[in-house]
């Protein structure tokens, strides 16, 4: 598994397009809903992660299917400490999903700009 | 020599923007964007007066089309462009049409950008990294960011060198020599390798080898 972090905008998904040719057929697109992991390339996990109660408990119950995929996870984590109880839960639950992830994963890109700077 | 800056508020991109452009050339052009609003812009603005004094910039104004600053200033020379952010504020939430947001207008802006990139002889970028937050903002403020991220990747694309700053510290995401300042002997980021900034330069070399072009 690949994990792909960064920012807002920064060119997460085009990198993946451009680095291991994926296209707009091999993404799930990421909201409230079940993961499709037979696509090759799991976009916007932040949207998964928000307002759920156990993001890494559903990914370890669902360890063996995205041992081959590209994981796209937007780095909410490094902001302000929100007002709201949702939001703060959901930055810490996205943080921790990303120290897991990570921990798996054979090789994590953060994305600068829409430049690679290769954490792992 | 291209340069691009970005990172968090008060983490030092202007200082570091301000040593780059000095050790780049003796013809140097301040490029003011920011238009003030009140007091705290005019103590912001009063304060990066005071820290560019005696640093020998000739400061022009600029607060939208940054190639009109061609008019007037020399375009083999130096500029400092401080900050993108700014530039794309002042195009995207224009105070003459009451602030309503004109996406037209900052994609025009940022053409220029890229075209004044690859326009002068050196130029140094400094932009706002505001992408990593949790927090769900309105739709204008999306746009902004949006806006500014495209901006962002876009000079990043065309620039020699592409910097974060975080707490005063250089990251460098991306370094080759100038095609346009080819013959000149001179490392424009040689400032880093004097004995203040050693460890800078090893994380330098560290982390640009295999990717200089």
């Amino acid at each position: 598994m690949v994990l792909i972090i960064g920012g807002a905008y920064q060119g997460k998904l085009d990198f993946a397009k451009e680095t291991f040719g994926i296209t707009d057929a091999d993404v799930h697109t990421c909201g409230a809903g079940e993961i499709d992991f037979a696509k090759r390339c799991i976009y916007m996990i932040e949207e998964f992660t928000y307002g759920h109660p156990d993001p890494i408990g559903y990914f370890k119950a669902h360890r063996e299917q995205w041992q081959d995929s590209i994981l796209i996870l937007q780095d909410i984590f490094c902001g302000v400490v929100p007002m709201g109880a949702e939001n703060r839960a959901w930055r810490q639950n996205t943080g921790r999903l990303a120290q897991y992830l990570s921990k798996e994963a054979i090789r994590v890109s953060r994305i600068f700009c829409g430049l690679e700077q290769r954490l792992k | 020599m291209t340069v691009f800056i970005s990172g968090g508020a008060k983490n030092g991109k202007s200082t570091l923007a301000q040593n780059i452009a000095v050790s780049l050339g003796e013809k140097r052009y301040y490029v003011a964007t920011m238009i003030s609003t009140g007091a705290e812009d005019d103590e912001r603005i009063r304060r990066h007066i005071a820290d560019r004094d005696g640093m020998g910039f000739i400061t022009v104004e600029c607060f939208k089309n940054i190639m009109d600053c061609l008019q007037t200033a020399d375009k083999d020379s130096v500029f400092l462009v401080d900050s993108v952010t700014a530039l794309i504020q002042n195009t995207l939430f224009p105070a003459e049409k009451n602030y309503e947001i004109d996406i037209d207008a900052a994609n025009r802006c940022a053409d220029e950008l890229v075209e004044f990139a690859k326009t002068v002889r050196h130029v140094v970028f400094v932009s706002d990294y505001i992408y990593s937050d949790a927090e769900r903002y309105s739709e204008s403020t999306e746009a902004y960011r949006k806006c500014l991220a495209d901006i962002d990747r876009r000079l990043a694309a065309v620039c020699d060198t592409v910097i974060e700053v975080s707490a005063g510290q250089p990251i460098i995401h991306k370094s080759r020599h100038s095609e346009r300042a080819a013959g000149e002997s001179k490392n424009p980021l040689s400032f880093w390798e004097d004995g203040s900034h050693g460890a800078l330069a090893l994380a330098r070399d560290d982390r640009v080898k295999g990717k200089c072009e």
